[in-house]
């Protein structure tokens, strides 16, 4: 029991030290721009109020490390800063995007796991027939392809072919939950990447565990077939899938961001992407580090839930 | 595996040709015509600015070939002498200090880490080259680290240190070999990933010029006129799902035959 305990201290502490990391990285790498950044920053409208306007609201007068101390020490509370663009404190841009894109996430995440899993089951319990063949193929096919390729045929398809579904969310504001038929294609391309790289771990933890001895002596102890595949394999299948979860989330985030732009949903990442064009420093920091740690403790949860099903299973830390 | 080989090759085939010998046969752009047009001479009619839409595929696919081999070759470049110092050093604080700071880093999302470069400056094809090489050498010198650490701790290494071999040919010769085949696969899938995320990132505008001829732009800056001229979507968009999806089913297919072997 101690070493599982210490495992998970060392794990507590690196995810303490991931959070440090991003947060240190993401102030350093606005940090590093070449020249001023306060010219750097005015981009297309170098008028020199605007610089000093800059200038004034990034406090570049003071050094960069009493700078960051006080960004780094705002940050537990919520305090982001404030936007260059606009004077409003960052928290509100984050308020504001943060529901379409919890929405989105959520409901991919709630038919990632049961479709994934369930791909992955049927490919394996019918392995090397026509079922397996083409679920392999399709998902290795899917895997790699970008979200916006995708998203963008299947508004071709769907939206101006059969016109089944609406091309974007434009003008249904934020309660997207209220339009049910304009979340149909951004989940669809979200799930794309993730149900693929999961159905196939799952594909092939299914088979090495159905094909090990343990497997093999449950049923000769006569133990329904059923109990052995789901409640003797499924668990050691799943426990490399869930790491791979957590990494998924990286694709999600991605994931987000485009479908977000693609089918113009006014979420967290159309913020950022906002806030990238109009070189909104403050803002694009704040939500850089809303979803650095989002990752983090994701990656966090996914190692303690592996360490769970496997425990013998040799996980990272 | 044989049919999923030969069907990779065939979807990647298309969309590869065009990439690289489109260039050639692209000829002069033409006049500008009005914007989003069918037919008058325009095969795929014309684009957001009124250009020929079958112009722009033939030169659009170059850049984003290009940028993913270099930012793949970029990336090991670097990863390789890291991940191999970090195995066959004896100092464990110098695996520590070369291996951590990358194990943090695996942390950050690739594509938030480019977002934020974006955010301060505007990279050219070049510096998106160098960011894509820059988010994947943290994973890269990992599996550097593993496959060499694995091999180095064989006997014959030991037995090459005690002939007094060079540090070079123990390194090199013997270790940098032995770790060449592990190394061939993930180059394979790396690839792919950052095929992903360089045609991810220009759609987001990263990189690129706004009016650039490359696929992934003329997604983006062609969605206006889905409605009334899709192909300057479609076919750009086709092209990038057959040249990831190919490239994929090719590398599986490939790593399944050596697998055998």
């Amino acid at each position: 029991m101690s070493g599982l305990r210490s495992w998970v201290a060392r794990r507590l502490l690196f995810g303490v030290v991931q959070t440090v990391a991003v947060v240190l990285l993401v102030f350093a790498l606005t940090e590093a721009l070449p020249g001023d950044a306060a010219v750097a920053l005015a981009g297309d409208q170098p008028d020199p109020e605007r610089i000093a306007a800059i200038r004034e609201a990034m406090e570049l007068d003071r050094p960069a490390h009493e700078r960051l101390a006080d960004w780094a020490a705002g940050l537990p509370h919520g305090d982001f800063g404030t936007s260059l663009a606009s004077g409003r404190p960052v928290s509100t841009y984050i308020t504001d995007g943060f529901g379409p894109t919890l929405l989105l996430a959520a409901l991919t995440v709630a038919l990632l796991v049961p479709v994934g899993v369930g791909l992955g089951v049927l490919a394996a319990r019918h392995e090397g027939k026509l079922v397996d063949r083409l679920v392999s193929s399709v998902t290795l096919g899917v895997y790699a392809v970008p979200e916006f390729a995708f998203g963008v045929l299947l508004i071709t398809v769907f939206a101006l072919r059969l016109g089944w579904l609406p091309p974007t969310a434009v003008g249904y504001g934020t309660d997207l939950l209220a339009h049910p038929a304009a979340l149909v294609l951004p989940v669809l391309v979200l799930l794309s990447r993730p149900v693929c790289s999961l159905a196939r771990l799952v594909r092939a933890g299914m088979i090495d565990a159905l094909a090990s001895p343990y497997a093999a002596q449950a049923r000769r102890y006569g133990v329904p077939g059923a109990r052995v595949r789901y409640g003797h394999a499924l668990p050691n299948a799943i426990a490399p899938a869930a790491q791979q979860l957590a990494r998924t989330i990286d694709w999600l985030l991605c994931g987000v961001i485009v479908v977000e732009a693609l089918y113009v949903i006014p979420g967290l990442g159309t913020v950022l992407m906002n806030a990238v064009a109009e070189r909104d420093v403050p803002v694009v920091q704040g939500l850089a580090v809303v979803f650095g740690v989002t990752t983090v403790v994701l990656n966090l949860g996914a190692d303690l839930v592996a360490r769970r099903f496997a425990p013998r299973a040799e996980v990272a830390a | 595996m044989r049919h999923r080989f030969a069907l990779g090759a065939l979807i990647v085939g298309v969309p590869l040709a065009l990439a690289l010998l489109g260039p050639l046969f692209a000829g002069d752009p033409g006049p500008r015509a009005p914007s989003f047009t069918l037919g008058g001479g325009h095969w795929l009619g014309t684009d957001f600015v009124g250009r020929d839409v079958w112009w722009q595929v033939l030169l659009g696919g170059r850049s984003v070939v290009l940028i993913a081999l270099a930012a793949t070759v970029l990336a090991y470049l670097v990863a390789l002498p890291v991940g191999l110092a970090g195995a066959l050093t004896h100092r464990t604080w110098l695996e520590e200090l070369l291996m951590r700071p990358l194990d943090v880093l695996l942390a950050v999302p690739s594509l938030l880490m480019i977002l934020l470069v974006a955010s301060v400056f505007t990279p050219g094809a070049v510096g998106l080259a160098l960011l894509v090489a820059l988010v994947n050498i943290p994973d890269a010198a990992r599996i550097v680290h593993a496959a060499a650490a694995e091999a180095a701790s064989r006997p014959a290494v030991e037995a090459l240190r005690m002939q007094g071999e060079t540090w070079w040919r123990t390194a090199v010769g013997y270790v940098g070999r032995s770790v060449a085949r592990t190394l061939a696969a993930d180059a394979g899938v790396r690839l792919t990933g950052v095929l992903y995320l360089v045609a991810t990132a220009a759609f987001l505008g990263v990189g690129v010029e706004p009016d650039a001829a490359d696929w992934a732009v003329m997604v983006d800056r062609n969605r206006t006129g889905l409605f009334v001229q899709p192909w300057a979507v479609v076919v750009p968009a086709l092209l990038i799902v057959a040249l990831t999806m190919g490239g994929n089913l090719l590398v599986d297919a490939v790593l399944e035959k050596r697998k055998r072997t």
